[in-house]
């Protein structure tokens, strides 16, 4: 298990960085964090060119809070976020559903945009982007350009970004007002990959209707799912339990097409799939002020 | 592993039939085909390079042996390929039947031996990656066709 | 107390094999086969030859002479009618591959990196053969043979009888019959294996560090392969990051193969498994199937158990039958069981090589008699406590004769025990009644799924043939300890320290072990079956009790004092009552190797004497173990919510290390539950060699062990211990299969399987609730 030959770069700035994606478009990997890309390269299944190691770039490692809502650098170690109290004010799905990913000793390494950029099916993060609609910055030499979460994820380990571009932030508009977010997840250990997760953001309205309801899923499809049909059941209804249930059916009988592996089989994912999103749901309308 | 489905192709059985026999077609619309090559008469060897998400490293020789055909409605597949990352094997039969619309109706159902680095270390993902490069192959081939029937591509 | 030796583990002075540097070191890796069965047509390793860094890259056709079969390290025991055809592993694979991970060529470079990229040069042209994985399907007429020269895949057949099974079956009130499965688990220590070797042409001797628990055995072992003296060998097992069992297999390919390339080269060589390699190469454990029937009296005492089961011995059969005669002679437990009738088939699959782990085959007999047990409570409608307690074996029925041959060839005889009072322990600990009567039925009311579990077992211990050691007074007053059998963290720095601390009244901290160093110590066998405090320890406590003798015998001359008025303590011999007196054992040494003068006819120098120890039989550890569970239906997840193990294990030399024992023990079982299954699909192709996919307990999945200790003295050697390596790991799988039951009562799920994962317990409730995903309540 040690990796096949390569040349390392390890750039200061931003710019150098943009500069060796581009001379090396298509040869270059770039190095966040590690905990996905090293494995991959020790056990030779990955065996980039050219390695571009981003953590120099202290420029990208940075939470702010911006317009109501956050800006986070994309070499933002997740552990840093985890802990931050803009983002339990600001952002508390993704406080809550960050101590999921892995263990504190690979949230302490990996970063952020690494986690977004690698887009593992069974990530939380992407999940959690969509849900709370983020807006991504991808750089490149050319330029920068923005895209929202739900169009960067392509599916399975796809993005939008192009060889020579970085995911340099990530933005999160503020939450709308009676709104409320729960993160849940079931892995057979504490830091697995998840069998199923699900991440909601319920707006209620004045009269405590459900206004809209932004339901991902994890590890249930090729990448984060935004359960549509699930939000459309909710939509405009009072939260019950019956109604909860039935977007709960949705999400996991419409919205989801889980794969099967050792660990877990379709049918099983599907099934947990609408018990979580049912709890999440639950814990989200507590959240905004509605008991059912 | 068995990958199985149907796929709709927006034009008719025949030139479906033709397109999936001809390598040179193949080798465009197979997701990481770097070769593909008539080596018998019923015989396609070819390299393959697949990258999914981290995987990058996946490069495999493979042969196809293509068997029972009945054109243009049916053929069963034999597929070997092998690299270092690990092997695969299995067989595949396709069907075509003839839509009302004139569009093809491809039903495909593979069974796959994967074994090695691929096998031990990949089951996560090899539901997802065969169901990924299946659809991808065939909606490939699916542009293709109409390319074609456009006449927007050369023979 | 302090371990001795964890001031060098913790501040990491300590060696282990891959810190080995020796210039001019070369480094292995080795090309392994990608099927589980295949012809093996070529092998061309001629572009790897010519790769940059290559030293050398050889297949079976270079090995020459050297390409033969291992050795069969454990014989089968004398029993009437028994089948057993060896198999045993090859050094590289030459006609035919028969697992995934058997090694093919290997490569000698100036790097491991190096090694690994001419790994893709070699080509091989093999093959694929359909491959044998399930038992019951190797075992169907016309199944592909792993061993063509045999008729089938049958390893081994062995039946077992004790009385008329029959007889009691008819007379019985019930009989309850149940298919019961357990699968296979990685050992996962936390070292993968690794071999170094260097030749000194000057010395003429070779030194193997190996990560080996016999380094005995495999200096023998090497010495006679490559054509040297025992004596020109030396084999160094220095730290070793957790054994385990499958660690004290020999000759695994890559431990012959590294010093013969060291030979043949002439230069330093090293291996050090990765963590890929180990789920294919290093052996594993737990497959079988076994189909057992139970034989029961109204009142709930046992008549007599039948048991029929399949083994999976994989793809050779180099240790024996080891596992599967425990496994058959674990089931009866600590139960007065009148009948047994036994039999078993090892069974050729193609997959790693099955050995020993932690446990070795006494997991599945606990599990069969502890689950016929709970059925059988049911069914009768008596307590799952009481039923057990009704069968135990009574104080006055020691030695227990079960009358049926052990795996070390010798009657399985018990040689004391005293097991209801450790139930009521156990059950008064975790508070057993209280729970069955009022603690669950309130969480069942307030929708929580609550369960407990209670089950108990015997584990054969500390079996021969023998080990020794050698204990020696310095000058400096410091005691100097060598055994033979090697360390793999179980504490022997101290446990052996203490023991001759004892005898010789020195602090322990004094007391300086060494183990698994050939040129130390060159007789025993090696660190298995829990037993290296019974055997090695008596070893050690033997030649302390020689030195105090000795000691006596200097101080009586220099004090000019009757041996009997002496005392050793503080690291001094005194006359009793007069404490002026005092001389150290240092002084002593110095007195006992004399540089000029005469000494009597007959004197040996210095306070030093090596002993043996050889038990007549091993000695049986027994205990409970009691858990409660929580399980949430509607996810199929299982928090442990408490755990508690009530041992005996004769005197404890020191309760740290038997709680460190039970509580890995039991984090290990908790994997065998829950977690750990090495899964082969149809074609023998492992699904999951990682830690991604196979999975360890981790901090968080533990809980707490409570633990307790009985001491009923074993009478089979002088410090009446007995083992306890295992003990943790053993009735796990149980008590957890019996407290999730519990939990799920009222969907009726029953389980008789393990390991038993979130998917597969879903299943199960699924299937017995009517209908609907999760299954709702019966009631």
């Amino acid at each position: 298990m040690k990796p096949a030959a390569f040349e390392y770069h390890r750039p200061d700035t931003l710019d150098e960085a943009l500069a060796l994606l581009a001379a090396r478009a298509g040869e270059a990997k770039p190095l966040a964090g590690g905990q996905s890309l090293i494995p991959a390269m020790n056990f030779r299944l990955a065996r980039p060119g050219v390695l571009v190691d981003l953590n120099r770039l202290a420029e990208l490692a940075y939470v702010r809070p911006a317009e109501g809502g956050l800006r986070i650098g994309a070499m933002t170690r997740q552990r840093v976020v985890e802990r931050s109290s803009a983002v339990q004010g600001a952002a508390p799905l993704l406080a809550e559903a960050l101590p999921f990913v892995a263990h504190p000793q690979i949230r302490n390494r990996g970063t952020v945009g690494g986690s977004l950029a690698h887009a593992d099916p069974a990530a939380e993060l992407p999940a959690v982007m969509v849900a709370l609609a983020a807006r991504f910055e991808a750089r490149s030499r050319s330029g920068s350009r923005t895209i929202p979460a739900a169009e960067f994820f392509t599916g399975l380990f796809g993005t939008a970004l192009a060889p020579d571009e970085l995911l340099v932030e990530i933005a999160l508009p503020p939450l709308p007002a009676r709104s409320a977010t729960a993160f849940l997840e079931v892995a057979r250990r504490h830091g697995d990959y998840a069998l199923v997760g699900v991440a909601a953001v319920v707006t209620l309205d004045e009269r405590g209707r459900c206004r809209e309801a932004r339901i991902t899923l994890l590890s249930v499809g090729g990448g984060p799912v935004l359960a549509a049909e699930a939000a459309r059941v909710l939509a405009g209804q009072t939260p019950s339990e019956d109604v909860v249930r039935a977007a709960a059916e949705a999400a996991a009988t419409r919205d989801a097409d889980p794969p099967s592996d050792i660990h877990a089989s379709a049918g099983y994912r599907r099934h947990l799939a609408a018990v979580l999103t049912r709890r999440a749901l639950v814990r989200a309308f507590e959240r905004a002020g509605h008991v059912a | 592993m068995i990958v199985e489905g149907t796929f709709t192709f927006q034009g008719p059985r025949e030139t479906v039939w033709e397109l999936l026999q001809n390598p040179d077609v193949l080798v465009k619309v197979l997701p990481g085909a770097k070769r593909l090559v008539r080596a018998g008469e019923d015989r396609f060897d070819g390299v393959m390079q697949v990258g999914v998400g981290p995987v990058t490293a996946a490069e495999f020789t493979v042969s196809v042996m293509l068997k029972d055909k009945v054109p243009p409605q049916y053929y069963a597949m034999e597929v070997d390929s092998k690299g270092t990352l690990g092997f695969t094997r299995g067989s595949a039969r396709v069907a075509l039947e003839v839509l009302a619309d004139g569009g093809t109706l491809m039903k495909y159902t593979a069974e796959l031996q994967v074994g090695g680095k691929i096998a031990g270390v990949g089951q996560r993902l090899l539901d997802q990656v065969a169901k990924l490069m299946t659809r991808q192959g065939l909606e490939a081939l699916n542009k293709e066709l109409r390319a074609r029937l456009a006449g927007g591509s050369s023979r | 107390m302090r371990r001795n030796e964890d001031a060098r583990l913790l501040t990491g002075r300590a060696l282990f094999v891959d810190d080995v540097q020796v210039e001019g070191m070369l480094h292995v890796a080795f090309l392994r086969s990608q099927h589980a069965h295949a012809c093996l047509r070529t092998v061309d390793v001629a572009a790897a030859r010519r790769r940059p860094g290559v030293v050398a890259v050889y297949t079976a056709a270079d090995l020459g002479d050297y390409w033969r079969p291992g050795p069969l390290l454990v014989p089968p025991p004398p029993i009437a009618g028994l089948v057993f055809n060896a198999c045993t592993q090859l050094p590289l694979a030459r006609d035919k591959v028969r697992h995934v991970g058997e090694p093919i060529a290997m490569v000698v470079a100036e790097s491991r990196y190096l090694a690994e990229d001419a790994l893709d040069d070699v080509m091989v042209d093999a093959e694929p053969l359909a491959a044998v994985v399930d038992v019951e399907a190797a075992l169907a007429p016309g199944a592909p043979l792993v061993h063509d020269h045999l008729p089938s895949n049958v390893a081994a057949h062995v039946v077992q009888r004790k009385g008329d099974y029959g007889r009691a079956r008819a007379g019985a009130h019930a009989t309850i019959r149940r298919r019961f499965r357990y699968d296979r688990g990685a050992s996962a220590a936390i070292e993968n294996r690794a071999v170094a070797a260097q030749w000194d042409p000057r010395a003429e001797e070779l030194t193997v560090w190996d990560t080996t628990q016999a380094p005995i055995p495999i200096r023998n072992g090497l010495a006679s392969l490559l054509g040297l003296l025992e004596s020109q060998v030396r084999v160094i097992a220095p730290f070793v990051g957790g054994g385990f069992g499958p660690k004290i297999m020999m000759f695994y390919p890559e431990e012959l193969l590294v010093p013969w390339a060291a030979l043949r080269l002439g230069r330093p060589v090293k291996w050090t498994e990765d963590r890929q390699e180990n789920f294919y190469a290093t052996t594993q454990e737990r497959g079988q199937v076994h189909d057992a029937e139970l034989a029961i009296a109204r009142d709930g005492k046992i008549l007599g158990v039948r048991d029929v089961f399949l083994h999976d011995t994989g793809a050779y059969d180099p240790y024996g039958l080891t596992v599967p005669i425990n496994s058959q002679c674990t089931l009866l437990g600590p139960y007065d069981v009148p009948t047994y009738e036994s039999e078993f088939t090892a069974v050729f699959t193609n997959k790693t090589i099955v050995t020993p782990v932690r446990g070795a085959g006494r997991q599945h007999g606990v599990f069969v008699m502890e689950r016929l047990l709970d059925f059988a409570a049911a069914e009768l409608g008596i307590d799952r406590a009481e039923i057990r307690r009704r069968n135990l074996l009574r104080p006055e029925q020691f030695p227990h004769n079960h009358e049926i041959i052990f795996q070390d060839s010798a009657p399985l005889v018990y040689d004391s025990g005293d097991y209801a009072p450790a139930l009521d322990e156990a059950l008064r600990i975790i508070g057993y009644e209280r729970f069955v009567r009022d603690e669950q039925p309130r969480l069942r009311a307030a929708g929580r799924h609550v369960g407990i579990g209670v089950v108990c077992y015997v584990e054969g211990t500390g079996i021969g043939p023998y080990e020794g050691a050698r204990v020696t007074v310095e000058p400096s007053g410091r005691v100097r300890v060598a055994t033979g059998v090697g360390t793999q963290g179980q504490g022997h720095f101290t446990a052996f320290a203490q023991i001759v601390a004892e005898v010789l009244g020195v602090d322990v901290e004094r007391v300086h072990v060494i183990t698994g160093d050939t040129r130390e110590f060159h007789w025993g066998t090696g660190t298995f079956a829990s037993r290296g405090a019974v055997v090695a320890g008596s070893a050690c406590h033997a030649a302390a009790l020689a030195v105090r003798e000795r000691i006596l015998d200097v101080a009586s001359r220099h004090l000019e004092a009757a041996k009997q008025d002496l005392e050793l303590a503080d690291g001094h011999v005194r006359v009793r009552g007069a404490p002026d007196s005092a001389v150290s054992l240092g002084e002593l040494a110095l007195k006992a190797n004399p540089l000029r003068g005469a000494v009597r006819p007959g004197t040996e120098p210095g306070l030093e004497a090596t002993a043996y120890f050889g038990p007549a039989r091993g000695s049986t550890a027994n205990g409970v173990h009691a858990a409660i569970v929580e399980v949430d239906p509607e996810t199929a997840l299982v928090e442990v919510r408490r755990y508690v193990v009530v041992h005996d294990s004769g005197r404890v030399i020191n309760p740290l290390l038997v709680d460190g024992q039970i509580q890995g023990g039991v984090a290990h079982g908790i994997g065998n539950a829950f977690y750990e299954q090495l899964v082969y699909d149809e074609n023998g192709q492992l699904l999951n060699a990682s830690f991604m996919d196979y999975l360890l307990p981790t901090a968080t999945d533990v809980p707490p062990v409570e633990t307790a200790h009985r001491e009923t003295p074993s009478p089979l050697n002088p410090l009446g211990v007995k083992g306890v390596g295992e003990a943790g790991a053993i009735p796990t799988g149980a008590a957890f299969a019996q407290a999730v039951e519990d939990a799920l009562s009222d969907y009726g799920v029953e389980i008789t399987e393990i390991p038993l994962s979130p998917n597969r317990l879903f299943e199960l409730i699924t299937q017995a609730g009517r209908g609907g995903a999760g299954g709702r309540p019966k009631r």
